[in-house]
């Protein structure tokens, strides 16, 4: 019973944290570009705003894979918290995205087509780092049991992983959406495409969106946590200040464009990531 | 039921069947033996896997006779086709299984030796497994056959029907396979082996135009070199045998395990006769070309028949090659494949090409699990078999199906299918789904593969690259079926009932199994895995699958190695996807036309806008291919470098181990 409320209050927990999160990179943002900035709580009041519009549709489908997209992320916050399995909490995750791209799709809608594409390359893109991600915790720690990570006693995964968690920086870009990598869709206001696969979501199902993107802030800071799982404060820290840091490079960084973005995650982070697992296949040989 | 008649059901029966759906040229009395045959053989497999595991060998010594001579026939038809054709491989790859078969059995005297072996056929829980896919998922596909073709004749204005003639290497295609999977004498694996060969360049040459007789040649010739490999492994294990027959059985090789270095070099020439087959890098061609054919015959290529006979060649000798680099280099090519052919399929423009491409990347999947040879990848690989069965053969039947509405196979003319044909769709997308992502049975698959990879990293990091290629290239097939525009009131389109009745019972079998996954695998996987390694570790509990590590095996204490929640993973799929499509819905009054800067004409659902000049024009969609960077003409020159060393290094390994 005891799992069945720690998936419930994780449920609830997490949207506070994210949408919270959201009003932080909001007023920072806005602190860097020299404005004021809305107050920290101004993503609940636009949620709830959103909430109430009435709905309009330009498909059926879209609605749908909305939902999918919404659920999958809440089981991807429920799978971490559980400490289940890291390398299906990754194929679920990428079941939540193929389910936006759906959504992108499921119209005929240039721009929303155009950011469709461009999120299933971003999916080509950091869907292989976080794979090799669950490798390298498998190469460490002999399992894919997040339990196994945060056990009492465990050693922290940083020390030895660190080129991978270089590469999960990147994927974090990705996943959040911050330039060089706001590709499919973005919160700037002068990129050539703004919203992308996001234009014909409006009203409570961009508020659905919205909701999404903060279980999934939740999730991805929670995964860079693993990192240092013991004690787990440090891990926590370290994910802010990560966070942080993409709200940074989002100012600072240019947009680029979808091959470059593929092939520099590639050339960049694969390669890390390789490095690192050779590494520690070598250590500690077969398994 | 006797056993002698289940043998006789399962491998002859489709031969007389076949026979007699050539004579029969009446649609309906041959559409009912066709029927009565898929029934017969589905509850003849589930006979034989409540009968168990048993071996056979026909009383009879014509049998042997019968087969010593219909090789020959089949080769000596090979030479005839080759000189017909004016294709010169075809007719040197008859004659280099030809002339090494006819020395050796004559020459050498091996032919008294093979028809004494006993027994001649075993079959286990893997050959079970099989047995129950191909009759199973095979006969639903005779069954759609049926009023495919006939509606493939009718569309082509073809006056002279030939479907009798493609029902009979259809239904004669699924008794070779069974013969194929039982085999335990090594020529008559061959045998079977060559009736398959034979059956697929029938099948493919059916329409007789240029391309398809081409295609079905190449066919021919790239499986006869898996043909003469094989029987040079057979000359070497009857010559290192002291000239008895006695290293030439299946169960023979399995025993004598991976301690027999002079073993090795017949198991890498047999593992590179089921590449072939299973259409691995280089010979990817011929599974390619094979999409000429009408699609019963590639359902049956790709789901159930001939490159499962691949990939269980490869999967039966793993015994044989455990622990040696030879399995190491079996991964590595395995997934390499899987590499490849994910990437080549992101730039695939015809559905079916998409889908050939798909095919050979699982297979090379299932290979590589093979290689890497822990009981978690036979696991692992055995499930592949069984639900890519389920879920290729499901997309092809959608691919025929959609083609025979749409008349295409290209994906830009599938675009907003779900508009015209929304039950088509449904059931495309939820094959497409169940082809990549959780919770179903080809992603469990694949999980399970990559919990088991970091064996051989090399192959770990070719899986997750091919992994996420996966991903990129059904959704964007998925995206472009889905695309309609705002308007509501579809309304359900009527199949025929042999349409439909083979797709829903798919779609049923899909979650049937991958819902009862964890007690499928009990019941009979579990088996078939330990034939092939001697597992120790259960890898179901309950109604989920887990991977325990060696300690909790051993009966210790410790951690789990992962594990994957079935059913409720199944719930999720239910609340996130089934209950939004049934339950939400919309009303005219909400809808409203897609934002185009302010420059549509008229109303809502209209995909007209205003261009330049005050011109109207109709907004066109495409989908991206990335032809410049994943297309055959920009990576394949590499994908065959590297094929080829691997296979270079794959036997410079094995004779370097065996000399």
């Amino acid at each position: 019973m005891n799992q069945w409320w720690i998936a419930i209050i994780a449920i609830i927990v997490a949207p506070i944290i994210g949408g919270f999160l959201a009003g932080i990179d909001r007023k920072i943002t806005a602190r860097l570009q020299g404005r004021y900035g809305p107050p920290i709580v101004q993503p609940f009041y636009d949620f709830f705003k959103l909430l109430g519009k009435s709905r309009i549709a330009t498909s059926r489908m879209q609605f749908v894979w909305i939902y999918g997209y919404l659920v999958f992320m809440i089981t991807c916050v429920v799978f971490l918290v559980l400490k289940l399995d890291l390398l299906l909490l990754i194929f679920l995750l990428g079941f939540a995205g193929i389910s936006f791209v759906l959504g992108g799709f499921s119209s005929k809608s240039p721009y929303s087509h155009f950011g469709a594409n461009r999120e299933l390359m971003q999916i080509l893109s950091y869907e292989p780092v976080l794979l090799l991600m669950a490798l390298g915790v498998y190469a460490q720690n002999g399992s894919f049991m997040i339990s196994e990570i945060v056990k009492p006693g465990a050693a922290p995964l940083l020390p030895s992983l660190w080129p991978i968690f270089i590469a999960v920086l990147l994927v974090l870009t990705i996943k959040l959406r911050k330039s060089p990598f706001d590709l499919s869709t973005s919160h700037h206001g002068h990129q050539e495409l703004v919203k992308g696969i996001m234009t014909e979501f409006s009203g409570p199902y961009y508020a659905l969106i919205t909701l999404t993107e903060w279980y999934e802030i939740v999730l991805v800071l929670g995964l860079v946590a693993l990192f240092w799982a013991n004690p787990l404060w440090v891990g926590i820290i370290i994910a802010l200040a990560a966070f942080v840091l993409e709200l940074i490079i989002d100012n600072i960084a240019a947009r680029m464009t979808v091959g470059w973005m593929v092939k520099f995650t590639w050339a960049v982070g694969l390669v890390l990531c390789v490095l690192n697992i050779a590494y520690l296949y070598l250590i500690k040989g077969g398994a | 039921m006797d056993l002698n008649w289940m043998m006789a059901v399962a491998i002859l029966l489709p031969l007389v069947a076949g026979i007699l759906v050539f004579i029969i040229r009446q649609y309906h009395i041959r559409g009912l033996i066709v029927i009565l045959t898929a029934i017969a053989l589905i509850i003849n497999s589930i006979l034989l896997m409540l009968h168990g595991p048993d071996t056979y060998t026909p009383t009879s010594h014509y049998w042997g006779l019968a087969i010593t001579i219909l090789d020959y026939a089949m080769l000596l038809f090979y030479i005839y086709a080759g000189l017909s054709l004016k294709n010169w491989l075809v007719l040197i790859f008859a004659l280099t299984q030809i002339i090494p078969l006819a020395y050796w059995e004559f020459g050498m005297g091996a032919s008294k030796a093979l028809e004494e072996i006993k027994p001649a056929f075993v079959f286990d829980h893997l050959s079970i497994v099989m047995v129950l896919v191909i009759s199973i998922v095979g006969s639903l596909i005779t069954i759609f056959a049926l009023r495919y073709m006939y509606d493939h004749e009718h569309h082509k204005e073809i006056e002279k029907s030939r479907q009798s003639r493609f029902l009979f290497w259809l239904v004669m295609f699924l008794g070779a396979m069974n013969g194929l999977v039982m085999a335990n004498n090594l020529l008559w694996l061959y045998f079977f082996w060559e009736v398959t060969t034979l059956c697929c360049f029938e099948l493919i040459a059916h329409d007789l135009t240029k391309e398809a007789i081409n295609n079905g040649a190449r066919a021919l010739w790239m499986n006869s070199i898996g043909g003469t490999t094989m029987i040079l492994a057979m000359i070497y294990l009857f010559a290192k045998g002291g000239g008895t027959a006695e290293m030439l059985t299946l169960e023979s090789i399995i025993k004598a395990g991976g301690n027999q270095a002079m073993l090795l070099l017949p198991v890498a020439l047999m593992c590179f006769t089921g590449f072939i087959k299973a259409a691995q890098f280089p010979f990817q061609t011929w599974l390619l070309g094979a999409m000429v054919a009408p699609t019963p015959v590639s359902a049956l290529l790709h789901s159930s028949t001939m490159v499962k006979a691949g990939v269980y060649l490869v999967l039966r000798l793993a015994p044989a090659f455990a622990g040696s680099y030879l399995g190491i280099m079996v991964a590595i090519c395995g997934a390499f494949t899987f590499f490849a052919a994910s990437v080549l399929a992101i730039a695939q423009t015809t559905g079916k090409r998409v889908l050939a491409y798909s095919t050979i990347a699982n297979l090379g999947l299932i290979i590589a699990c093979a290689g890497i040879n822990s009981p978690l990848a036979i696991a692992a690989a055995i499930l592949l078999i069984i639900f890519h069965a389920v879920s290729k053969c499901l997309m092809f039947l959608c691919a025929g199906t959609i083609e025979h509405l749409v008349w295409s196979r290209e994906i830009e003319d599938m675009e907003g299918l779900a508009e015209k044909f929304p039950v088509t769709t449904f059931i495309t997308a939820i094959g497409i789904l169940s082809m990549f992502l959780p919770p179903f049975g080809m992603l469990l698959g694949k999980w399970l593969a990559l919990e088991s990879v970091f064996a051989v990293p090399l192959a770990a990091i070719l899986f997750v690259i091919a992994s996420a290629a996966t991903m990129v290239f059904w959704a964007k097939w998925l995206g472009r079926l889905l695309q309609v525009l705002p308007r509501l009131g579809r309304k359900f389109e009527s199949l025929s009932l042999s349409y439909s009745v083979p797709l829903w019972l798919l779609v049923l079998g899909i979650f049937v199994v991958g819902i009862g996954v964890a007690p499928v695998y009990q019941r009979f996987v579990s088996f078939a895995v330990n034939n092939v390694v001697a597992a120790t570790e259960a890898f179901a509990a309950g109604w989920n699958i887990v991977v325990p590590s060696a300690s909790v095996a051993a009966g210790g204490t410790g951690a789990l190695i992962g594990s994957f929640p079935v059913w409720p993973l199944y719930i999720v799929f239910g609340v996130a996807i089934v209950l939004p499509l049934i339950f939400v819905t919309v009303k005219p009054g909400e809808l409203r036309p897609v934002y185009l800067c302010g420059e549509q004409v008229g109303g809502v659902d209209t995909d007209e806008w205003i261009t330049t000049a005050d011109q109207k024009a109709k907004l066109q969609l495409g989908g991206f291919y990335w032809q410049g960077a994943t297309g055959e003409g920009a990576v394949n020159p590499w994908f065959y470098t590297v094929s080829i060393a691997l296979l270079v290094i794959l036997f410079a390994v094995v004779v370097g181990v065996s000399l």
